[in-house]
């Protein structure tokens, strides 16, 4: 009878060579958008992880896209879960091989399982799901990957959309002249220091692919429950020339509207923070989903945006005004 | 060694899952199911099984960890009871359809609103179209035996189909009955560790579970479900003979007849009060009524062929519906309008009607049988019934 | 017993068997408009267009020691060019080659 432990040390990458030579398990084949943010960033959390991996796909882009028709580009096992439980049947599947491997009828290192959730899958409709296995404890990696919208039923405001940001249910109107009125929840808060087993928290964007897959690597050389949270900027969602989507997140990093950080057993650590910050306005140019937006919604994102620069990640007090008040 | 215990319906369905030797239970407190996943939860701590106990966040959040679990190969355990059986619900469809023999206890409870702890079928009823096995209990001794036979009948490769194994809220989960409780080898031999087959999440073979499908292939997807349920009876008849023989129990698959010979007027129903109903029988017999009892054990599939065969013998039934489906054509419960399509072929039809009972929670009294009785033999005299659906105490015994 | 025309036919539970390499079933070669041009002279190796295609369709061949770029499945988004750290990647119209891919009118 054995007990179910994770021996495996997933060494830490340097160079993009290293990362070419790493074994596609995201393979080509699947009808995402051309330039999609959240395929670039399933293709280098697969490399990341390896063979040994079972992936949890929710209801959005990262199934929807991929999975039409009767085929998939995962080479790994994979499965579908509703867009509400991700975080459930990843719980499920980690179960059930800690069962299987100490009552011997499966042989193996544990397997890594990732649950691939967009923002709604993760801060809002999945986000019950996703507190309970953190809660639990369960030896899985949940990922949110953020293209800041309901992306795959054709662009709705989820609760990571930016303050001002256009989406179908989000219009700027005459009434509502800068569409979205909320601020977006915090998906890492939502995770770090309300649940004592986890003990690794971090963000990531496409715009640096060895941080990215070393935070994916040490995520799952963690025994435990932990948390990826990852900009995918989506050129359809934000009405930008595909050709550009990278470069979208390297922007984001450079005015600040992302932050690249690590939370380690209460400890915050940054990565690629930048001296001086660009203005939002630096960002928000090249997105139609922003076109409308005028001096003064931008100066109130650049607020949002300063306030969080103290300490991106931590609590803070940030200058969110009640969706109801006055401009 | 076989023992003899005084078990609840809760406890006997833990002792059921025990010696069923699962691997994944997943455990939400609603009254009145949860006394099973207390008994489970010590049985877990003591080392008595060796399961993984997984405190789920809520009635979906457990079925979609029974459904992670088992399609990585696990034997599964859930269970709930009214309101959490609905909030559930978005998740039947894809254990069914996806072929994962996840099985869950339903310790029926009448759904909100108000707040209300008694039992009906209304519950599970409500999922009854969701590809799921169906049926109830009489007894704690029923409870027990139903979930080691469904284990064997879902896992069965010709069949791979989740579970939904009933029994009355309180009246069945909480009320102690006599249970002979066989021991491990005698579980071991009727119920075979759960082969899972190529179509788990393994890394050692990928597969992807679940991808999207055309339209076109909308209808061939659920033509597969529909199918394994023709071939289900036939599985089902040879697991509870196979339980029969090696437990030495006397079940019928699909219906059971009680004191049927000669009846005239018999009484249609499934769970608990088929209990109360066979004392009501006895004493009708005994007054000179030619009264019958015929107990349903499994809803789904209905048995249409064996409850017309049972039922075109008699003169009048009477449904006992002890769940409720608002302007369904019987405007009364779910089980009348299954009985009547099953009849609707046969020569010679009894009169058929349906009777409100036990709704809530509410208790089914030998009064309320013969106050049935009375309806059913006023119809019988009258050659017709006046109406689909009477509500039990309520009203006059007119015909 | 069901005439099931294999075109329409589900594999059991809907469960297919996992892809090797590619995805043969979607192939997406058909969608783009514009192609990825390389010239082997000045491509330095830097590996962007490799990391950064999310299509996987720059591939190292460590043997040549050049990138290799995957015809089928390209979809003409134009990351690799707007990444490539030299002038090694340009773009060309898709049509004007003459194994340019006709898009197809619908899709499945």
């Amino acid at each position: 009878m054995s007990v179910p432990v994770k021996t495996q040390n997933l060494p830490m990458l340097k160079k993009l060579r290293q990362v070419a030579k790493e074994k596609e398990q995201y393979v080509p084949g699947h009808r995402t958008c051309a330039g999609c943010g959240p395929a670039l960033q399933y293709k280098l959390v697969a490399k990341a992880a390896g063979p040994n991996t079972i992936f949890i796909g929710p209801t959005g882009c990262m199934y929807v896209a991929n999975a039409s028709y009767l085929c998939t580009p995962y080479q790994v096992p994979w499965i579908h879960s509703q867009i509400t439980n991700g975080g459930a049947v990843a719980s499920g599947i980690e179960a059930a091989y800690q069962a299987r491997i100490r009552k011997g009828k499966w042989e193996g290192e544990l397997p890594n399982v990732i649950v691939m959730a967009g923002d709604g899958g993760a801060t809002d409709i999945g986000l019950q799901a996703m507190s309970a296995m953190m809660y639990r404890g369960h030896d899985v990696l949940f990922i949110c990957y953020d293209n800041e919208s309901y992306a795959n039923t054709g662009i709705q405001t989820s609760p990571t959309t930016p303050y001002g940001g256009n989406t179908t249910f989000t219009p700027p109107g005459k009434k509502i002249p800068e569409g979205k009125t909320l601020f977006p929840k915090d998906p890492p808060q939502l995770v770090i220091g309300g649940h004592p087993a986890v003990k690794y928290v971090a963000t990531a964007s496409i715009a640096y692919p060895i941080d990215l897959m070393n935070k994916v690597r040490k995520a799952l050389n963690v025994r435990g429950p932990t948390f990826l949270h990852i900009h995918a900027p989506c050129p359809k969602g934000w009405k930008f020339d595909e050709a550009k989507t990278v470069e979208m997140a390297r922007l984001a990093i450079e005015t600040g509207m992302w932050n690249l950080f690590e939370w380690v057993d209460g400890e915050y650590r940054y990565q690629y923070r930048p001296k001086e910050l660009k203005p939002v306005g630096e960002y928000l140019k090249h997105q139609k989903r922003f076109a409308h937006l005028t001096e003064a919604h931008i100066a109130k994102m650049q607020a949002f945006v300063d306030a969080k620069q103290k300490a991106p990640g931590a609590p803070g007090k940030v200058p969110a005004p009640l969706p109801r008040a006055e401009v | 060694m076989a023992k003899e215990m005084t078990l609840s319906g809760c406890a006997a369905s833990a002792q059921a899952v025990k010696l069923a030797k699962v691997d994944v239970i997943c455990s939400y407190p609603i009254r009145p199911y949860t006394a099973a996943m207390m008994e489970l939860a010590k049985m877990v701590a003591d080392g008595e099984i060796d399961a993984e106990f997984i405190h789920g966040e809520g009635e979906h959040a457990q079925l979609s960890v029974v459904y992670g679990a088992s399609a990585a190969g696990a034997r599964t355990f859930t269970g709930s009871s009214g309101v959490g059986v609905t909030y559930a619900m978005e998740v039947y469809s894809p254990i069914s359809g996806a072929r994962l023999p996840v099985q869950m206890m339903i310790a029926d409870r009448a759904l909100d609103p108000p707040g209300d702890f008694g039992s009906e079928h209304t519950d599970a009823m409500s999922c009854r179209d969701q590809g799921w096995m169906m049926g109830w209990a009489e007894t704690p001794q029923e409870a027990f035996d139903n979930h080691l036979i469904n284990y064997r009948i879902g896992e069965d490769p010709r069949v791979m189909l989740p579970q939904f194994v009933c029994q009355d809220g309180y009246f069945v989960s909480h009320i102690p009955g006599k249970v002979i409780v066989p021991d491990q080898a005698q579980v071991d031999e009727f119920l075979p560790p759960f082969n899972p087959g190529k179509h788990i999440l393994d890394p050692k073979l990928p597969v992807s579970h679940g991808p999207q499908i055309r339209p076109d292939q909308g209808t061939i997807m659920d033509l597969q479900r529909a199918e394994a349920f023709l071939d289900l009876p036939q599985v089902i008849e040879e697991a509870v003979s196979d339980y029969n023989r090696i437990f030495g129990r006397n079940y019928s698959p699909f219906v059971e007849e009680f004191m049927t010979d000669g009846a005239e007027i018999v009484f249609f129903i499934q769970g608990g009060h088929a209990a109360t109903a066979r004392h009501a029988v006895r004493h009708l017999r005994e007054r000179g009524v030619k009264a019958g009892l015929v107990k349903l054990r499994f809803v789904r599939p209905f048995p249409s062929v064996q409850v017309a065969q049972a039922l075109s013998k008699f003169k009048a039934v009477g449904v006992i519906e002890t769940s409720t489906s608002y302007g369904g054509s019987m405007r009364g419960g779910n089980l009348l309008p299954e009985v009547r399509a099953a009849l609707y072929d046969v020569q010679s039809r009894p009169l058929t009607t349906s009777f409100m009972a036990g709704l809530g929670g509410d208790v089914v009294s030998l009064k309320d049988f013969y106050w049935i009785a009375e309806v059913l033999t006023r119809a019988v005299k009258a050659g017709r019934v006046a109406k689909t659906v009477y509500w039990a105490g309520l009203e006059e015994a007119t015909a | 017993m069901f005439n099931v025309p294999r075109e329409r036919a589900v594999p059991f539970g809907c469960v297919t068997p996992a892809p090797v390499g590619e995805q043969p079933m979607m192939i997406t070669g058909n969608w783009r408009e514009w192609r990825p041009v390389i010239d082997h002279e000045i491509c330095n190796l830097c590996m962007n267009c490799v990391v950064f295609c999310p299509d996987a369709c720059w591939q190292l061949n460590a043997e040549e020691d050049e990138v290799v770029w995957n015809a089928k499945y390209c979809k003409g988004c134009r990351v690799c060019i707007t990444e490539c750290s030299t002038e090694a990647l340009t773009k060309a119209y898709e049509l004007d080659f003459d194994d340019g891919v006709v898009r197809l009118e619908k899709p499945f």
